[in-house]
């Protein structure tokens, strides 16, 4: 026979103030299975379990229903009190009598009597209440990065220094991101390749850091503690053990006029053979293969392995796929940037002196084009008035970017700062609509750009732009005057907004994990779980949830590497045990489960008789996948799945004892 | 209303100003906090913050020839209150003073001109103010000949009205203030 206890909260005057507590606990208290019901002030607070604790040893309980607020505030800290006193913690149910009676009812009487009716449905549920066991998951102690950007980076050597195997897998040929490309970094000005370098080679020399660059994601499956990746190394043509990095090759390629360098922006060319800038990690090079005149004239140029004094370039090496199995991820895919030639009013492409916000950074970078040296692309002159442009693919939604870039703002006056100090009196106008600078030193740096390096700041966008007797001219209005302005300028940079990673998507899906409209990848809870995706065992980290700076990658990146060492810190995984579970003696195998299952939770299993031979196929619940959403049951035509703690009977239960 | 901007032109007309100002145009926030507490600012065709961004644009012509300049009452509520501690009710003083440099007259703001002028000639003769002086001229000037002049026996009686003797001693001292700021 049941023994179950009733306890009201009053949540302070939260749920006293609307529900009369008293009247509840003595409505439940008539029960039957009832043994004791109680109301109390705050139950969650120390008093408030003791007594709930005494209530079990005494009254010798096997079930309690605490009429209080949402599960997902305190169920845990009630669960936890069963346990102590040594019951199963899914014998404790909570009648959610705040969120869903007090906060949104006023009729005292009426609020009442529902938190009577939902504390009677939680009663006749528990009174059905099974033990459940959490399920333990293994745990392959070994960790994914995906994307070798600054976040990456800080995520894959925190989680190695931790101590655990790390696999860093990067797309491009070195690792860096987009940091490597930019000159200085605001608001300190030091420049970003000095203090991005020392990090990229300490990933490579990292004992715990296995680096697979020029390679991506291929398939990902399993579940949290046990995932299974397949990496697609796309061949360099050049064997990497015994690659030097000497040059020669390169140097070699007659091939250096016709393919754009992507490491500049689209500033410079490179050669077929190449590396993307001399600090590469690893600096190893690449063989372009569309590029390449091997290929394309059947075999006769071979002028890199000629020079190649190890002879390890292989214009016949192929692709591998490389298999890892790895107990968790971190996914830092980065960004990309707003396609400047949607705005055709500023002419991006059709005049060579309207360039983008990383282009203008190649462009005072030392290791850029130009060496450093402003020069603008129509005619190598050194620019005297730049206009810069803020909010160019950012908060815009007619472009589907109503977001902010965040960044923008802070590259701009950095841009203006560093044309400043470069070129002698000279002048930049800054076109923006708000400023945004909200960093550590950051309103400070803009103000500086403004009074220091005497950048004017423009409030408004640009309409227009078009050339002149080799000035641009670029058709502006200031608000904060109302004047509608004319610049005649020297060059024009846009402050690119930026975009999800190019196929972030589907990777995305390739992982289970949910992404936003716009395909950033969206965080567990925006505020309390930011690092977390919405599949367990899989972390986020930089630019790829949305537009954040370099300390922001960076912390992001740590935060990713603590989660990932503090679920690598158990022996086990453990997950609730309200998971589906499949009737197999009824189920049809018809797999409309798994259809629905967002989860990818569901399986096939073959059941085999004495002899080993398939009598039938049925549904199969992973329990390290699967969340206990219900879809599955709800979906199932021949009722055979159920989710624990959510039984028929138990649903039935609640809904009979409203007498309906 | 448009602007188009000659770098140069800009340049010196910002340094003018910023010299004379003793204050760079581009520390100014553009708050609008000046803006909004000037007493004056219901009569006045841009606003304090509208000039002074003007001014750095370089927008000579409507600064110099805008009512707003003759229309401050030099209260200095905008100075005091700046978050910045810019010098607005300077930038004022700074622009009314190359108006009259460049000789340009305030059509709309014609008296309040002309009482700019009287008033400084007056200081600059006497090394302070004489009533009897300063209003004579204006009145004459602007032909409101009886303008105020119920006032004058209440002052004369409390000894606000000196119709003799208001030279300060030392004038030379005076002179060197103007000398300076020319």
């Amino acid at each position: 026979m049941a023994r179950i206890g009733v306890f009201v909260c009053w949540c302070g005057s939260n749920i006293a103030g609307t529900v009369d507590v008293a009247k509840v606990a003595e409505e439940a208290s008539k029960i039957p299975g009832v043994v004791c019901a109680v109301d109390y002030k705050y139950m969650c607070s120390d008093p408030g379990q003791n007594s709930l604790r005494k209530m079990i040893r005494e009254q010798k309980l096997t079930g309690l229903v605490l009429a209080a607020c949402s599960p997902h505030m305190h169920e845990n800290t009630f669960r936890r009190a069963a346990v102590k006193e040594g019951l199963n913690p899914y014998f404790v149910e909570i009648a959610n009598i705040r969120e869903q009676v007090s906060w949104v009812h006023e009729d005292k009487e009426r609020a009442t009597q529902k938190a009577i009716d939902l504390t009677k449905m939680m009663v006749e549920k528990v009174k059905k209440d099974r033990p459940i066991e959490d399920v333990k998951v293994p745990l392959t102690k070994r960790a994914l990065v995906i994307g070798g950007g600054i976040a990456g980076i800080q995520a894959a050597l925190d989680t190695a220094n931790g101590g655990v195997q790390v696999i860093l897998v990067e797309k491009e040929p070195s690792i860096g991101g987009r940091m490597i490309q930019l000159d200085e970094t605001f608001p300190t000005l030091d420049c970003s390749s000095c203090i991005m370098t020392p990090k990229m080679v300490e990933v490579r020399q990292h004992p715990n850091i296995k680096l697979y660059t020029y390679s991506e994601i291929e398939d990902i499956s399993g579940y949290i503690g046990n995932f299974k990746i397949k990496i697609k190394k796309k061949t360099r043509s050049v064997l990497e053990k015994d690659c030097t990095g000497c040059g020669e090759c390169w140097n070699a390629c007659p091939m250096h006029k016709n393919v754009k360098s992507e490491f500049n922006a689209d500033m410079s060319e490179r050669t077929a053979i190449y590396v993307p800038f001399p600090q590469a990690v690893p600096l190893i090079p690449v063989l372009d293969r569309s590029a390449c005149l091997h290929y394309k004239k059947g075999g006769k140029c071979q002028k890199c392995f000629d020079a190649c004094g190890p002879k390890c370039i292989d214009f016949g090496l192929r692709d591998e796929i490389i298999e890892e199995e790895v107990g968790a991820i971190i996914a830092a895919t980065g960004y990309d940037l707003m396609d400047n030639s949607l705005y055709g009013e500023y002419g991006y492409g059709k005049y060579k002196d309207v360039v983008s916000g990383l282009q203008f950074e190649r462009l005072l970078s030392a290791s850029g084009p130009t060496e450093g040296v402003i020069r603008r692309p129509s005619d190598g002159k050194t620019p005297q008035t730049i206009v810069f442009i803020q909010c160019v693919g950012s908060r815009d939604p007619e472009k589907g970017v109503p977001y902010c870039s965040k960044v923008c703002c802070m590259y701009t006056a950095k841009h203006a700062k560093l044309f400043a100090h470069k070129v002698r009196d000279s002048q930049s106008y800054v076109f923006y609509i708000d400023i945004r600078a909200t960093g550590k030193g950051y309103e400070e740096f803009v103000r500086s750009a403004m009074e220091q390096d005497g950048a004017v700041y423009l409030r408004g966008r640009v309409s227009r732009i078009y050339e002149d007797n080799g000035k641009l001219i670029v058709k502006g209005a200031d608000t904060l005057s109302g004047t509608q302005v004319e610049i005649a300028a020297d060059m024009v940079v846009l402050a690119t907004g930026v975009i999800p990673k190019k196929d972030s998507d589907r990777l995305a899906r390739m992982l289970g994990i949910s992404y936003d409209k716009y395909g950033f990848f969206t965080e567990s809870h925006p505020k309390l779980r930011p690092t977390e995706s919405s599949t367990a065992g899989i972390f986020l980290a930089g630019m790829a949830q949305g537009p954040r700076d370099i300390p922001e990658s960076v912390v992001s990146g740590s935060a990713a590497a603590s989660k990932v060492l503090g679920l690598f810190s158990k022996s086990e995984y453990e997950v609730e045990g309200t998971i589906a579970n499949v009737n197999e003696a009824t189920c049809v195998a018809c797999f409309y489960c798994q259809r629905v299952c967002a989860y990818h939770a569901i399986t096939g299993k073959e059941i085999k008789d004495r002899n080993g031979n398939i009598v039938k196929v049925v549904a199969n619940v992973n329990p390290g996948l699967c969340t206990g959403c219900g879809a599955c049951v709800s979906a199932c035509f021949s009722k055979s799945i159920d989710v624990k703690g959510f039984m028929d009977d138990q649903i039935y239960a609640e809904i009979k004892s409203l007498g309906v | 209303m448009k602007t188009t901007i000659n770098e140069h032109e800009r340049r010196d007309f910002v340094s003018g100003v910023e010299s004379m100002l003793h204050d760079k145009l581009s520390n100014c926030y553009q708050c609008g906090k000046c803006s909004a507490g000037c007493p004056v600012n219901f009569e006045m065709d841009y606003t304090p913050n509208q000039i002074i961004k003007m001014t750095e644009l370089g927008m000579a012509d409507t600064v110099l020839n805008s009512k707003t300049i003759w229309l401050c009452v030099s209260c200095i509520t905008c100075s005091t209150r700046c978050p910045k501690g810019f010098e607005v009710t300077g930038i004022m003083d700074v622009l009314r003073e190359i108006a009259v440099k460049k000789g340009i007259n305030s059509k709309a703001e014609r008296e309040v001109q002309l009482f700019h002028k009287i008033f400084l000639e007056n200081i600059k003769s006497n090394g302070r103010i004489s009533e009897f002086e300063l209003v004579r001229k204006y009145n004459l000037k602007t032909k409101h000949l009886f303008k105020d002049m119920f006032l004058a026996p209440k002052m004369l009686e409390k000894g606000k009205l000196k119709i003799h003797g208001v030279k300060i001693s030392n004038l030379n001292r005076i002179a060197k203030i103007f000398k300076d700021f020319e």
